[in-house]
């Protein structure tokens, strides 16, 4: 009789989780090692384990005022690069959606839809010329050349600016537009509307952007890569993935560390604003 | 006059300002696709900020000067890269090139190995001076030097006061440095010159204890020199005369380093296509980036898939926890998932062939060497592209399939379909209009992943015996990649565009593609 009924609950339920069980080992068990491993006191890779017999910060502290491994400069670079480009972009591409959504004028369809086209190629598609065209900067305006966080910067405001205009636009065009036409009548410039009234009630959406924006700036390699040739002036994604090449065994115990750093912030920003995230990801695809 | 007013002409004079200053620059470094930027970009500022039309301008223009210089710019210069011989050694313009190559010096023959005496002073400011004794009537006294302030520098002059009967008399202020002083101070004298003329100079050459030390005069005279009008360099050392062939001068067969860049037509693009060296790795490159981007999306997507099936059910327990678990490894960036899994699969000391270490001794094979063969680095690319890309795909089914009308389901079940009919017949067509356009994307993405396969596999294996950097696992974006930055074999600019402008055309192709299948642009147009 018991028999027959957990039979019965296995084939609702039990395989289910028996399957579900499995995925999360799958989908947990790279975290969950390299969580444990960058507090574990062992030496190297290879008597690595799950489950360390004693913990210690020792990873974390050889990340500190290392010269050979600049690893504080690296974050600040990184957060520095991510947050002003993702800041600009939005707010560059928030002036263009209220133009696209509010401004009446020939060509703005067109206009729109040639923006959505071209963030179809994703710029570093063109790294060769993007390197050569800085090269040639370099020798014009130096502070904005190859090597430096300012030319960086401006690569990482053209690469996804008509995107994010496009979904600001959007969501701008949610707002009733009786609002605005209330304030012209009482005077308000049209400078005066946007940052009084449509700027303020974008404002959710502008978050969600900004977030997405930062995090895939702070995840980009290759355009990093392809600018940042000193040391200091690196990224976390340039550095650790440069440094950490030769030697997995000796190392593995800084390599967890620096892992565990540089993805908490991510991870816990994403699963923040996971519904948000997920769900303008999915409706800007199903939407173009 | 109105603040606003004010502010917009102080901008502006910064601004062009600031063009005034760039362009004779870019004019002198011949850097003229940037000139064409620069202008580019000032005068769409100009007009559009001077006057007071154009109001949408305003607001749009700062955001799209950034998307036309650092998207569509680049896209139109890749363009023009791809029809050069751009590449190392080919990097400058031809009169660029005539500049460095007529800087070069050579020392002629019979002025080599002349020695004589040479005396090194020190002033009170700790400055060497030298004086060489090389006939009665040279003895040329003057601030020595180095090398790079050798043309700044004034001549040394005729002092024969300062050798009288063969006694050295210092200039008052002057200090004689003696042998060991010379010594202590070797590394920095070795340095130093006295400039004699134009193309003489003296150097230190035998530091003398007892004695004095010994000079030796080295001239030099400008190497090549450059003819308009025949197009050529005479080499006035050899006097051969070299013309200029196509990128390189040429002196009896051989090519002069550095050549310029230049035109060559579709050069690169026949390179590609039928140079069969060039033209085999390209192809398998070709072949992998679709199987790569076809395979990983097929697999994420039936894991995914199969996940929010299993999950699909009302009353299951611990849902929620599931779920939130399979969305971890979407939320971890990509760059520090692959350096996790590059340990894991570590051939020697990585996790996983602990795991399998039973396997390989219950079958008697040897451990597989993840990612250093072309089998295993595959696998393992798509074993690792799964895991990053298999929580997207679960999001997505999940919510198309709560989307389904229960209704829809129920009455395939009342006429009787079995549940694998209902899946197969019913649910999955459903899923299939809301998710296809999601899974095109994807594969588009994935078909340029270039994080994913440069800091996992590096693209390797390397192929043997290809004349170009290629691996196993490289896809496009990462062969062209390896031939403009990091193969190893020189930047080949040229070609790498070349490869570029293909990934362009097939990304457009993919776009229209999914364009045509999901109809978007009409849905992108309806929401304009």
């Amino acid at each position: 009789m018991e028999i027959s009924k957990f039979n019965n609950w296995f084939k609702e339920f039990g395989w289910r989780h028996l399957v579900a069980l499995i995925f999360v080992v799958f989908a947990i068990y790279p975290i969950l090692y390299v969580l444990t491993n960058s507090f574990a006191d062992f030496a190297n890779l290879t008597n690595s384990k799950l489950i360390p017999d004693s913990l210690t910060l020792k990873h974390y502290k050889l990340l500190s005022g290392n010269p050979l491994v600049p690893y504080s400069d690296w974050l600040y670079n990184t957060y520095k690069i991510s947050i002003i480009a993702a800041f600009f972009n939005v707010f560059l591409g928030t002036l263009a959606a209220y133009a696209f959504s509010r401004l009446q004028f020939k060509g703005r369809r067109a206009s729109l839809l040639t923006l959505v086209i071209v963030q179809m190629f994703p710029s570093f598609l063109a790294f060769v010329a993007i390197y050569l065209l800085f090269f040639q900067i370099s020798d014009v305006i130096p502070i904005m050349g190859l090597g430096t966080h300012f030319g960086l910067i401006l690569v990482y405001l053209g690469g996804s600016i008509g995107f994010n205009s496009w979904l600001i636009k959007g969501f701008m065009d949610t707002i009733s537009p009786s609002l605005d036409e209330a304030a012209k009548v009482d005077g308000a410039s049209e400078f005066q509307i946007f940052s009084k009234i449509i700027a303020p009630l974008t404002r959710p959406i502008l978050i969600v952007i900004f977030v997405i924006t930062f995090i895939g700036i702070y995840s980009d390699y290759i355009l990093a890569a392809i600018f940042l040739k000193d040391k200091n002036l690196w990224t976390v994604a340039v550095g650790i993935n440069t440094v950490f090449v030769d030697d997995f065994n000796a190392d593995w115990g800084v390599i967890a560390a620096s892992s565990v750093i540089a993805a908490t912030p991510i991870a816990m920003l994403f699963i923040f604003f996971q519904k948000q995230i997920t769900g303008g990801l999915t409706a800007g695809s199903v939407k173009g | 006059m109105k603040k606003s007013t004010v502010f917009r002409y102080l901008f502006l004079a910064i601004f062009n300002s600031f063009v005034v200053y760039s362009i004779p620059l870019t004019i002198t470094f011949e850097s003229w696709f940037l000139l064409s930027l620069i202008l580019l970009i000032s005068l769409l500022v100009n007009i559009v900020y001077f006057s007071d039309r154009f109001l949408p301008m305003k607001w749009i223009l700062p955001g799209m000067i950034f998307l036309i210089s650092f998207v569509v710019f680049p896209a139109v210069y890749n363009t023009f890269v791809s029809f050069t011989n751009w590449s190392t050694g080919h990097i400058l313009t031809k009169s660029q090139v005539v500049n460095i190559l007529e800087s070069r010096t050579f020392t002629p023959e019979d002025q080599q190995g002349i020695e004589f005496d040479l005396y090194v002073f020190q002033d009170t400011n700790l400055e060497f001076y030298y004086l060489a004794d090389i006939d009665d009537q040279n003895i040329l006294f003057g601030k020595a030097v180095t090398f790079e302030n050798i043309n700044d520098s004034n001549f040394a002059v005729h002092e024969p006061s300062l050798i009288q009967n063969g006694d050295i008399i210092p200039p008052s202020g002057f200090n004689l440095l003696t042998g060991k002083d010379q010594i202590a101070n070797s590394t920095t004298l070795q340095e130093l010159s006295l400039v004699i003329d134009e193309n003489t100079r003296a150097q230190l050459f035998k530091i003398s204890v007892f004695g004095a030390s010994t000079g030796l005069l080295s001239s030099t005279s400008q190497l090549y020199t450059f003819d308009e009008s025949s197009d050529s360099i005479t080499n006035n050392s050899t006097n051969t005369i070299c013309m200029a062939e196509v990128d390189n001068f040429v002196c009896d067969g051989e090519e002069i380093d550095p050549g310029w860049r230049v035109f060559v037509g579709f050069d690169n693009y026949q390179k590609l296509f039928s140079n069969q060296r060039i033209r085999g790795p390209l192809s398998l490159v070709t072949k992998w980036t679709f199987q790569f981007a076809f395979v990983t999306v097929l697999l994420a997507f039936s894991v995914g898939l199969f996940l929010s099936l299993v999950l699909n059910k009302e009353n299951l327990k611990f849902q929620r926890i599931y779920r939130a678990i399979f969305i971890l490894p979407y939320a971890i960036p990509a760059f520090v998932s692959v350096l996790v899994w590059k340990g894991l699969l570590n051939p020697d000391y990585g996790v996983i062939n602990t795991w399998l270490s039973p396997l390989y001794e219950m079958l008697e094979i040897e451990p597989i060497q993840w990612l250093k063969t072309k089998e295993s680095a595959r696998s393992a690319v798509l074993l690792v592209n799964t895991w990053l890309g298999f929580p997207y795909m679960f999001l997505i089914t999940t919510g198309a399939l709560q989307s389904i009308p229960k209704n829809l389901i129920e009455a395939a079940r009342v006429d009787g379909a079995s549940s694998l009919q209902t899946f197969w017949r019913i649910v999955f067509p459903l899923l299939m209009v809301s998710i296809s356009p999601l899974l095109i994307g994807s594969f588009a993405f994935n078909f340029n992943n270039f994080t994913l396969i440069f800091l996992l596999s590096g693209g390797g294996p390397p192929v043997i015996g290809s004349e170009v950097a290629v691996g196993w696992t490289d896809i496009l974006i990462s062969f062209s990649y390896k031939l403009a930055i990091s193969g190893g074999r020189g930047n080949l600019f040229g070609l790498a565009s070349t490869v570029s402008i293909i990934i362009f055309a097939l990304v457009l192709l993919i776009s229209a593609i999914s364009f045509r299948y999901t109809k978007r642009l009409e849905r992108i147009y309806g929401n304009i």
